[in-house]
């Protein structure tokens, strides 16, 4: 039945989408991270690519039935934070197209025509259930570029959906990237005080060229220390149609972060947060977002001492939102191990679906994308799971994205299949 | 250093012993009578120059009841008891009667496993919070710094030794790090808090050697402008070294056998001695399937044995060739892609490996990871089971224990709940092979060195103290 589904998403894919097909998914445990709650046996029926209904029982013909009795049934997860698209092997340079280095270029550096939906990163991911991810630049501060003044803007961001698709980039202009702490720090010769200064000049002169665009356009102007290029790309975030994410983890960066956001009037999201359950109260009245590695609890550096394994469950219930990624150690090639870490937050005090909600429905909310919640007219980016999805032993048995059954084979099966069963006249290499 | 000084059969291990017995100079030179100063062979691994000095005792038994036991020897074994006692698993039997003054621990509904040993860990001498100044695991200023201890390098007031043990961890391996053909001397530790590392140093178990194929050391040096620059410039750093160590051992056997002047002591060459006689365990950072062929081969032509590759990214591809070699493997679960050496992942590596009945096991190179090994073999575990093979929590169990036990050299003495064992011994709220599972408690050596219901059974090193808040603790 699987490898029949698997073959018929095969030549759906060569096909492109079939969007007229229905699929119902009989019988599941049902989280569907909206209002309709959970459906301790339920049903979710696609149709053109969404959910149309989500209902206990629903006796309506459909293309495809996918049998989910025993099973649980989730929005496909979300990686709040990756490279996807952007990189192969981390160690390999010209596969690396993530992170630019020097002074020439920062909030105007758009990584999106870098992207590569063939990468091996997304089929992998997606058979660990992942459906959609937030791909964002950052700044290479390695080998040559080590020690050098760089930029503190890493750049804009953009979406990804995980069906390997040519046309898999879903929403561009999600953001911009800019670095507070210590690398921040780094990044702008020696203090973090000066990280978020060059913040505050970067801001400061896109504000003056939004009330003076022509005049300085024309040459017409004082002489700014940013291109043209960088202030274009920060007008959507000074005026709030765009999030700034910045990366903070002491207590006392993130604080002097919810300041830069007042005084501008920036929609902001914290990105790193090791020390949010400190000022998690500050953070729900300001109403801003974290995403967090929810697995690092390591006082690895002196700028997350307060590391510890229950910040997402405080910050949850302190009324911050909340977005778990891949832990750090994984980087981008295991974003689905953000699974884990939300399973770890369980252990640590986090309500469980609020767990769930942290690598789905919180992530499409933070940054505004389709997905992450199961109700009728969302996209249709389902994981049928064969038990519960933050268990280290569950995995995924069906993953749909935008209603098309997806393929679950990845070089790691691959590999796995020819060393387990090596065929006639094609032994193992090593049969020597 | 008089010829008696050299005589120190009684701190060998059993291993080294076996070995040395097999060499003829041994039963010439050295009778049993060291007290007469008679010869013997040269002691190349040196136990004696920075001796454990490990105490923990066991200051009341405990009885752990009605518990599912993982035994680490194949075994499930629910509803039984276990008894803890000088230090020893003392018995494992139903209806046990708790000694007077004894610790009883229900173990309804609770787990227990064997301590949880990491093969491969850089708690101390890769410590928390990573400055610049605490940096201390990798000598990267020559190829071969075989000379190096990494013990020497060891913060014991890393914070990130107890968090480890939080995570059931109780004894583990600190190597140096991967950017040398021959990294230096590792050091193996029990996870208990100590002032000195000698206080760490688990008694008697051997040392091991770390050594590293591929893009490491050819990066570091070929980037230096020196050898070696390639995969080829590797192999011949390793022989050129072996060819060194074998004339450095004769040189010592021949002096053990006939006296004459005293060699003169080379402290690279004496460790790499060590493992040529048996006493000094291979432990080799290796991820590709062919390098880890290339590797046992070396290890024919200059007849010494590899513990274990590490990393072994590729391991199931050659999974046939470490089991017919008696090499170890020690794998993740699902790391992959950070170099192009780590690109052939497969979750079902770890299943694989074992199933071609080679020693396999969990490692983690991670201080993160490392509080976690029990969820990675869950996921290793998993996959195997996914790739079709029939393995239960009774023996994925042995990833974690009696496997990298047997790696480092000390398996006769703990990895697996058997009477006479030292009782290092994980109580778990549930099954280990859960996300939600948590070390409730842990015992080493028979002494409860973590409780999760008691704050005052929570090792803190020096550093967490007074951080954040002066009157406070960092957690």
């Amino acid at each position: 039945m699987t490898r029949f589904l698997i073959q018929l998403a095969f030549l759906g894919l060569l096909a492109g989408p079939v969007h007229a097909e229905t699929v119902l998914i009989k019988g599941g445990k049902v989280h569907t991270l909206s209002g309709i709650g959970t459906l301790a046996q339920g049903d979710v029926l696609v149709r053109d690519g969404k959910v149309q209904a989500v209902a206990p029982a629903i006796n309506e013909r459909a293309d495809r039935v996918i049998d989910a009795r025993g099973k649980v049934v989730t929005p496909g997860v979300i990686a709040p934070q990756s490279e996807l698209g952007l990189t192969e092997i981390s160690a390999a340079s010209s596969t690396n197209d993530h992170a630019v280095s020097g002074e020439s270029i920062g909030s105007g550096f758009d990584p999106r025509p870098a992207y590569n939906p063939k990468s091996t990163l997304i089929p992998y991911n997606r058979a660990h259930g992942v459906t959609r991810a937030v791909v964002f630049p950052s700044i290479s501060t390695w080998g040559e570029d080590a020690g050098k003044l760089h930029r503190v803007f890493a750049g804009q961001g953009f979406a990804i959906t995980l069906n390997g698709g040519f046309d898999s980039v879903v929403a561009e202009g999600l953001g911009q990237k800019a670095y507070l702490g210590e690398m921040g720090s780094q990044l702008a010769g020696g203090s973090r005080a000066n990280a978020y200064a060059r913040i505050e000049n970067a801001l400061g002169e896109a504000r003056e060229y939004l009330n003076n665009r022509e005049a300085i356009r024309r040459g017409n102007w004082r002489e700014l220390s940013h291109s043209l290029a960088d202030l274009e790309a920060l007008q959507p975030v000074i005026q709030g149609q765009q999030p700034l994410i910045v990366t903070a983890n002491r207590a006392s960066d993130i604080l002097q972060a919810l300041e830069l956001a007042r005084e501008y009037e920036l929609r902001l999201i914290i990105q790193g947060a090791a020390e949010g359950w400190m000022v998690a109260d500050e953070l729900a009245a300001a109403q801003v977002p974290v995403v967090i590695d929810a697995v690092n609890n390591l006082p690895i550096s002196f700028e997350s001492l307060g590391a510890r394994s229950d910040n997402a469950a405080r910050l949850q219930s302190a009324g911050v939102t909340v977005a778990i990624g891949g832990p750090g150690y994984g980087s981008t090639h295991l974003v689905h191990l953000a699974r884990q870490s939300a399973g770890n937050a369980v252990v640590h005090g986090m309500p469980y679906e609020e767990a769930l909600k942290a690598i789905t429905a919180n992530v499409a909310r933070i940054f505004g994308l389709e997905g992450g919640v199961l109700q009728p007219g969302v996209i249709a980016d389902i994981v049928v799971w064969n038990g519960d999805p933050l268990e280290v032993t569950s995995y995924p048995e069906q993953v749909l994205i935008g209603g098309q059954p997806q393929s679950l084979v990845n070089r790691s099966t691959r590999l796995r299949d020819r060393y387990l069963k090596p065929e006639q006249g094609h032994e193992m290499g090593y049969r020597f | 250093m008089q010829l008696h000084a050299l005589c120190r059969g009684g701190l060998l291990s059993p291993r080294a012993l076996a070995a040395a017995f097999t060499a003829t100079f041994l039963l010439t030179g050295c009778g049993g009578d060291d007290a007469a100063g008679k010869k013997d062979a040269a002691d190349f691994a040196r136990l004696d120059a920075f001796p454990s000095t490990y105490s923990v005792e066991q200051s009341r038994p405990v009885l752990i009841s009605g518990a599912t036991l993982l035994t680490g020897t194949g075994e499930m074994l629910e509803n039984t008891d276990i008894l803890l006692k000088d230090g020893k698993i003392a018995r494992i039997d139903d209806g046990l009667k708790a000694p007077r003054d004894a610790l009883v621990v229900n173990g309804e509904g609770k787990w227990v496993t064997p301590g949880i040993i990491d093969v491969h860990s850089h708690l101390g001498n890769y410590p928390a919070p990573a400055i610049e100044s605490s940096q201390d695991g990798n000598e990267m200023t020559s190829p071969n710094t075989a000379e190096v201890w990494t013990e020497h390098s060891v913060w014991t007031q890393d914070p990130q030794f107890p968090l480890a043990l939080a995570g059931g961890v109780t004894t583990l391996q600190i190597l140096p790090g991967s950017a040398n053909l021959f990294g230096g001397r590792s050091v193996t530790l029990k996870n208990v808090p100590g002032r000195r590392v000698q206080d760490m140093k688990f008694p008697g178990a051997p040392y091991g050697l770390k050594m590293a194929c591929g893009e490491n050391p050819k990066r570091v040096y070929g980037g230096k402008g020196q050898a070696p620059s390639t995969r080829m410039g590797n192999v011949a750093g390793y022989r050129k070294a072996w060819i060194a160590a074998s004339k450095y051992k004769e040189k010592w056997e021949k002096y053990a056998e006939v006296g004459g002047e005293q060699p003169e002591r080379d402290l690279e060459l004496e460790t790499l001695a060590g493992v040529l006689n048996g006493d000094i365990l291979v432990h080799n950072h290796c991820y590709r399937g062919e390098e880890m062929a290339v590797m046992m081969d070396i290890a024919k032509e200059f007849d010494f044995q590899i513990s274990t590759f590490h990393h072994a990214v590729e391991a199931y591809k050659v999974a046939d060739l470490l089991a017919e070699n008696n090499v170890c493997a020690a794998m993740w679960a699902d790391w992959w892609g950070f170099k192009h050496e780590a690109f052939d992942m497969t979750e079902a590596n770890i299943a694989i490996v074992d199933q071609a009945k080679a020693c396999a096991m969990i490692h983690s190179d991670s201080a993160v990871g490392i509080q976690h090994l029990n969820e990675e073999t869950a996921k290793a575990m998993a996959a195997g089971q996914r790739a079709g093979f029939d393995i239960g929590p009774e023996h994925a169990v042995t990833w974690m224990t009696l496997n990298p036990a047997k790696a480092l050299g000390i398996d006769d003495r703990t990895g697996s709940l058997e009477k006479g064992k030292m009782a290092d011994v994980v109580v778990w709220s549930g099954n280990p092979f859960s996300v939600y599972a948590q070390a409730e408690k842990v015992f080493i050596d028979g002494e409860l060195m973590y409780d999760r219901d008691d704050p005052a059974r929570q090792p803190r090193s020096d550093f967490e103290l007074g951080i954040i808040e002066a009157e406070g603790e960092r957690l």
